[in-house]
């Protein structure tokens, strides 16, 4: 039997870098052992009444399907009350998020792409499902469908519509796609009205749509 | 929009090498037997029947251990270094008997 036929997962380079750390390498023969040793585990376990099946089911459910902070909302409310950090943010964006505690990227680089009254962004991974996770968590489903990868490019003022954004016909729509290399962020542009709202009262506004740049932010 | 959450982050975002291997923000598995043994250790957490942040430092060391000299070539994967971990605290706990 060949240890190397595993399927790897280097080589797709829309997705996440390549890391051994990260892929499954193991002989069949190993993983077999594994296999057996974590069963041999669990049965102890369960029979000690120390765990028990269910709430190990259910804590893989929570984490595998965990939405995740909406960090990116915190980043974009100091982004809009702190002039010197939304500076700091277009230039570099890595840098900015890190400085409020949001990390965890393997090598990809943060972008953020500023929403105006002249030009609006919306991000897409026309490939696969490249997304800026540390900062939005995990993406949603219509982010991985087809549909929206492959329309969102062709016809972006049409999949806007479709989320309820109509933008006048004046702006100009850039469509940004994601790689391994490279994860946006939209900034949305701040609401009228929200002059006299605080820093923390702001991110509550901030949607994941909003940063996908999907949507606008509303004022509340 | 703030949205409640179920996951205890020090589990979901521990930092560096010892972070939980994800692709664009999804939990990466390879075989059940990785799913399983991550279960084992939240739950048990969860419980009580250890610290996270114990469970947390035995998985430092072993992801240390596996990376040696290379960390890019280490010697096993991320979750046999975990499962070392969580035998290394059941034993510690002495959660298996004698």
């Amino acid at each position: 039997m060949s240890h190397d036929d595993h399927a790897h997962d280097h080589g797709h380079a829309h997705d996440a870098p390549p890391s051994p750390y990260h892929s499954s390498q193991r002989s069949e023969e190993r993983n077999r052992e594994l296999t057996e040793k974590v069963a041999r585990l669990e049965d102890l376990l369960v029979a000690k009444g120390i765990v028990d099946r269910g709430a190990l089911d259910r804590a893989v459910d929570i984490y595998e399907n965990d939405l995740g902070p909406m960090n990116g909302a915190r980043v974009v409310a100091r982004a809009w009350t702190d002039p010197a950090y939304k500076q700091r943010l277009l230039d570099n964006a890595t840098a900015a998020i890190a400085e409020l505690g949001y990390g965890g990227l393997q090598g990809e680089h943060m972008v953020v792409c500023e929403n105006t009254p002249e030009i609006h962004n919306v991000v897409v991974c026309t490939l696969c499902s490249c997304y800026p996770w540390p900062v939005l968590g995990l993406p949603p489903t219509w982010y991985k469908d087809y549909a929206y990868r492959s329309r969102v490019v062709v016809d972006p003022r049409g999949v806007l519509a479709d989320f309820g954004t109509e933008l006048p016909d004046d702006v100009e729509v850039r469509v940004w796609d994601s790689s391994a290399e490279v994860r946006y962020l939209v900034l949305p542009e701040r609401p009228a009205g929200t002059e006299g709202m605080s820093e923390e009262q702001l991110a509550e506004l901030v949607e994941r749509d909003a940063m996908i740049g999907v949507t606008k932010v509303e004022p509340a | 929009m703030i949205q409640e959450r179920l996951a205890d982050p020090a589990i979901a975002e521990m930092p560096g090498r010892e972070a939980l291997p994800r692709k664009s923000g999804e939990l990466v598995f390879h075989d059940e037997w990785e799913r399983r043994a991550f279960a084992m250790a939240v739950s048990l957490a969860e419980q009580g029947r250890f610290a996270w942040a114990d469970f947390q430092q035995a998985l430092i060391a072993a992801v240390a251990e596996a990376e040696g000299e290379d960390p890019l070539t280490p010697s096993r994967g991320y979750f046999e270094s975990w499962l070392v971990a969580l035998e290394a605290v059941l034993a510690d706990k002495r959660l298996l008997g004698e």
